[in-house]
């Protein structure tokens, strides 16, 4: 468990990196229960014009949650998230969250973290979250 | 969509938060312990096929994506405790053919007492021309 008194603006979180698999994306349709078939028929995915199942968004954003508990310590000390989901993630790729501590109050002993989910295509570095935002509060 | 669907309120839906749902969506992301943080968006999925299937709403499921999504935590989860759902429509805003609804579900306490706020954005493309 991080404590409140080591935290410091501009403290950068250890990055998490996974590789998003099929089997990743049906576990999550399975666990969260959304069985769009956008996320599990390849010609469902491209009729919506993309070229083949893409990940959930919320696969997406657990996975940019799960770098800010690996950084706190306690999912239970985090009272606030958001995201803005941008690039889609397509199956086989690999996604990468981050972030860093923007703000510290040290009357509420709570930091705020901007927080984000990147990946690579194409040579080209793209978004699949942006402007995330964690609140962690610490005991 | 039909703005005029703003407003709408559904009925509340029991959530029982059970430890086998939140071990099996804890596993997803390697969490071992606790409730991860996302982890209302089972909530979410009990009640949003009712949602987008509102005809008073008029969505276009087969064109919907997700646009952003919020979570506000008055209090962590409880593993084993029962929740109630309440889904409301926040907002509808129609702009050059694209669509975006807003979704609002709060997890309270069977006795009224708000645990988490879920505010989601879903943006429905434009049809193709």
């Amino acid at each position: 468990m991080r404590r409140f008194e080591d935290v410091a603006v501009g403290e950068d979180l250890p990055s998490l990196v996974r590789v998003v698999t099929r089997e990743d994306v049906k576990a999550y349709a399975d666990a969260g229960g959304d069985q769009n078939a956008l996320h599990q028929d390849d010609a469902v995915a491209r009729e919506a014009g993309f070229p083949g199942v893409i990940a959930h968004g919320m696969l997406t954003m657990g996975h940019m949650a799960a770098c800010v508990v690996s950084w706190c310590g306690d999912p239970a000390s985090i009272t606030g998230l958001s995201a803005q989901f941008r690039a889609p993630v397509l199956v086989g790729e690999t996604i990468v969250a981050g972030g860093r501590v923007s703000e510290v109050d040290p009357l509420t002993r709570t930091a705020i973290l901007e927080t984000w989910v990147t990946l690579e295509r194409d040579g080209r570095t793209h978004q699949a979250v942006r402007k995330g935002v964690a609140v962690v509060r610490f005991p | 969509m039909y703005p005029d669907a703003e407003g709408i309120e559904y009925p509340p839906v029991e959530f029982a938060v059970a430890p086998s749902r939140v071990r099996a969506f804890a596993g997803v992301f390697g969490q071992a312990d606790g409730v991860p943080p996302t982890f209302p968006a089972v909530a979410e999925f009990t009640v949003l096929p009712e949602v987008f299937g509102d005809a008073r709403l008029g969505l276009d499921f087969s064109r919907v994506v997700h646009g952003t999504q919020d979570y506000v935590y008055e209090r962590p989860i409880r593993e084993g405790e029962d929740l109630m759902i309440h889904a409301r429509i926040e907002a509808v805003r129609v702009r050059a053919g694209i669509g975006f609804l807003t979704v609002v579900i709060e997890l309270r306490e069977p006795g009224g007492a708000l645990v988490v706020t879920a505010r989601s954005t879903l943006i429905e493309r434009a049809a193709d021309a």
